[in-house]
């Protein structure tokens, strides 16, 4: 066989692949949007501002609704969660400039 | 001797490498060479005297810096690179004096090399290597690495691979350098079958075998990039 | 087929055949290069999933969130403030709540608690547990467990467990529901309790509460809203629906530092190999490139030879380092970065992390990775074809 056709077949297989993958993609994504107007009230009742990845620090917990100083003040030995620390931007608005 | 319609005409020839600079080379002098169809003719000279020069531009590989110069009724002055090539490739057959056979391909690999850049198909390809291989006794090495065959069989590949495009003129570039006398004479029995195929042979060479070889029609004498001895087709 | 297709396919299989030749060096190479895209590709779909549930999920949060602060510090608001939003015209609806964290001494965890009055007796709400309820208007010692709190306390089949208050008496405390796992990304540090018993756990005033969630009438008002309410309570923090969401928009991207830095780190290191691989261009590459040139090999046939070198290296390896990443996505929700995820945290939860791929993740991946490796071998493959011909006579 030409080393054309094996390169153009592993690519091929490689496209058909990620079709695959992008139709069990799709049919989770239909899973996670099952219940989502159940978690979307959820998150309004209780005000659930966000995700539970890192819950080791407040400003990783609740990076949208913790206080601006709170990445620099958790632990005494520690001014910086890493690495978890470095993914997440710790102060948003909140302050009166915001608003106006 | 009839004369025969020159396959290969230069007339006042001059090459120059790095015209112009400070390492300026005058490789070659007023050359006036006529090569008929069907000949043999040996360039010979000392190393550095510009046969290998002369050779190149017989071949196509580039065009003269100035005076006339016409391969198989082609000017050759002026011509681009692109253009060059692509004669090249359909006019000249060449024999390097390693044979540089590239190791790595298989024999029928090497053979088929200047038909990659034409566009010709894998199954056309093989049509055409076959009846070649069949003749110069190397088909049942076909699928061997060129380096696992023996030094007389890489000869017969390298004339099978300059073969391969049928091109009117061959070119062998000091064929025998490396070779003891049977390979040397193998070599030279393989060019006299060709020329009575109606191909057009030069090679330079210094080997007695070669120059005094019954089927060379003349033998030209290089200087200093000058020819100073048998340039005409007449003589 | 037409002639100048099976010319570049020819080219295309003399490349491919000296890429065999080297078999062992490409293959590394290619390993390496799928690596590398392997790593980008899962870091960037594994944000990008998490910034669009995040999108998704958080669409709804309250539109107003107010807090107060004292020297920099957030501290508890009282009744009084809440009464001082009378006066600010178009809130609908005000719902204090207590949000803070409870330090579990016994194995180092923190778990969210959220100590709210709302009223839930919703079926929607219902149908994100596992079995029981919502704590009831008036029902003492009532929590709402999320599972990994479930599992962190070990209590089985349990119901009652207590947790301490700051003076380390105890508070008694039963489950009556437990979130399910599939919403774990919410849910899964959270306790759920009435207002009355999140107070006594972290033993704050009667009339006292972390924050305001306000609903606002008209979705247009939200910024005079916010800025009314900031004026109305000195010193308070309101962080409005809109800050929450953009948040997440930056959470998680490539600006966020360490992932960038390591991955560009890990992306520069494999473009200098590509580079220096091209240039290590040996005598019997250039003897090669001089009788191919010979036996009429364009110029431009020679730069095609090793563009489609690196084309083919770069579009298997980045085809195989996409697919795994979305593999590695799909079917173990990024196993891999889930611990630089997690971080230092003691409570590990379970989630499902559903990939959100659009097309300009992957152009920019493609930009990121095969892109560079492609120009890093361009140069190279002109120097090797611009050998004379005559080099080899």
């Amino acid at each position: 066989m030409r080393p054309s056709t094996i390169l153009l077949s592993f690519l091929s297989f490689i496209i058909l692949l990620n079709a695959l993958l992008c139709l069990v993609n799709y049919k989770q994504l239909g899973t996670l949007k099952q219940n989502l107007p159940a978690q979307q009230l959820l998150t309004n009742t209780y005000g659930l501002s966000d995700l539970a990845l890192s819950t080791e620090a407040r400003y990783t917990r609740h990076p949208s609704l913790s206080d601006p100083m709170a990445p620099y003040m958790d632990h005494p030995g520690s001014i910086e969660h890493f690495p978890s620390g470095s993914f997440v931007l710790p102060t948003i608005g909140g302050s009166r400039k915001d608003h106006e | 001797m009839t004369i025969k319609i020159p396959q290969i005409e230069l007339s006042e020839v001059h090459k120059f490498y790095n015209q112009g600079q400070d390492n300026e080379v005058h490789a070659l002098k007023e050359i006036n060479l006529q090569v008929a169809e069907g000949e043999i003719v040996c360039l010979r000279g000392p190393s550095g005297s510009g046969k290998t020069t002369l050779l190149c531009l017989m071949g196509c590989v580039f065009g003269p810096s100035s005076g006339r110069a016409a391969v198989g009724g082609q000017q050759l002055q002026r011509m681009p690179d692109e253009y060059l090539t692509r004669y090249r490739r359909e006019t000249i057959g060449f024999i390097f004096q390693h044979f540089n056979i590239l190791p790595e391909l298989s024999v029928e690999q090497n053979i088929v090399l200047p038909l990659l850049p034409l566009g010709i198909s894998p199954k056309e390809r093989q049509q055409r290597a076959e009846p070649l291989m069949e003749r110069f006794g190397i088909e049942h090495r076909k699928l061997f690495k060129a380096s696992q065959i023996s030094g007389g069989e890489l000869q017969r590949v390298a004339i099978a691979r300059a073969l391969i495009n049928n091109p009117p003129i061959i070119l062998a570039d000091e064929p025998t350098a490396h070779l003891d006398s049977s390979r040397s004479n193998e070599l030279m029995d393989h060019l006299v079958t060709l020329r009575r195929d109606g191909k057009t042979i030069v090679l330079t060479s210094h080997d007695p075998l070669v120059t005094e070889h019954p089927e060379v029609t003349r033998v030209i004498d290089i200087q200093d990039g000058r020819i100073s001895c048998g340039g005409s087709i007449c003589s | 087929m037409n002639k100048s297709i099976q010319q570049q396919l020819n080219i295309l299989d003399y490349g491919l055949h000296s890429l065999w030749q080297k078999k062992g060096r490409n293959f590394c190479v290619f390993l390496i290069f799928s690596g590398v895209i392997f790593l980008l590709a899962s870091f960037q779909f594994m944000s990008a999933s998490l910034t669009r549930t995040a999108e998704l999920l958080l669409v709804t949060v309250p539109d107003i969130t107010v807090q107060q602060l004292s020297a920099g510090r957030q501290v508890p608001l009282s009744a009084k403030s809440l009464g001082k939003l009378d006066t600010v015209f178009g809130i609908s609806s005000i719902r204090p709540r207590i949000w803070g964290y409870y330090f579990d001494e016994s194995n180092g965890a923190n778990y969210t608690v959220i100590g709210s009055s709302a009223p839930a007796t919703d079926d929607l709400l219902d149908s994100l547990l596992i079995a029981g309820s919502y704590p009831q208007a008036g029902e003492q010692g009532a929590v709402v467990l999320g599972s990994a709190v479930l599992d962190n306390l070990g209590l089985g089949d349990r119901k009652s467990f207590s947790l301490f208050r700051p003076d380390l008496t105890q508070v008694a405390l039963h489950r009556v529901g437990v979130f399910q796992q599939s919403i774990n990304l919410l849910t899964a540090d959270l306790m759920l309790m009435s207002l009355e018993d999140a107070r006594d756990l972290f033993a704050m005033g009667h009339d006292e509460f972390t924050d305001l969630l306000v609903q606002v009438a008209n979705p247009t008002e939200i910024p005079t809203i916010a800025s009314k309410i900031a004026d109305a309570i000195p010193g308070s923090r309101v962080v409005t629906a809109e800050q929450i969401r953009k948040t997440y928009e930056a959470v998680f991207s490539f600006r966020s530092g360490f992932g960038a830095a390591c991955l560009l780190a890990s992306l520069a290191a494999f473009v200098i190999l590509a580079f220096d691989k091209g240039l290590g261009f040996s005598r019997e590459d250039q003897q090669e490139v001089g009788i191919l040139k010979m036996l009429g090999w364009q110029t431009g046939d020679i730069m095609r030879l090793r563009f489609y070198e690196s084309l083919a290296t770069a579009a298997c390896a980045f085809g195989l380092g996409i697919s795994l990443a979305w593999a590695h996505i799909l079917f173990f929700d990024g196993g891999l970065f889930r611990s630089v995820f997690l971080g230092w945290s003691v409570l590990r939860p379970t989630f499902d992390i559903v990939p959100y791929i659009q097309g300009r993740d992957i152009l920019l991946l493609f930009a990121f990775s095969a892109l560079p490796y492609l120009a890093a071998t361009i140069i190279p493959a002109w120097r090797a074809s611009i050998v004379r011909a005559d080099s080899v006579v």
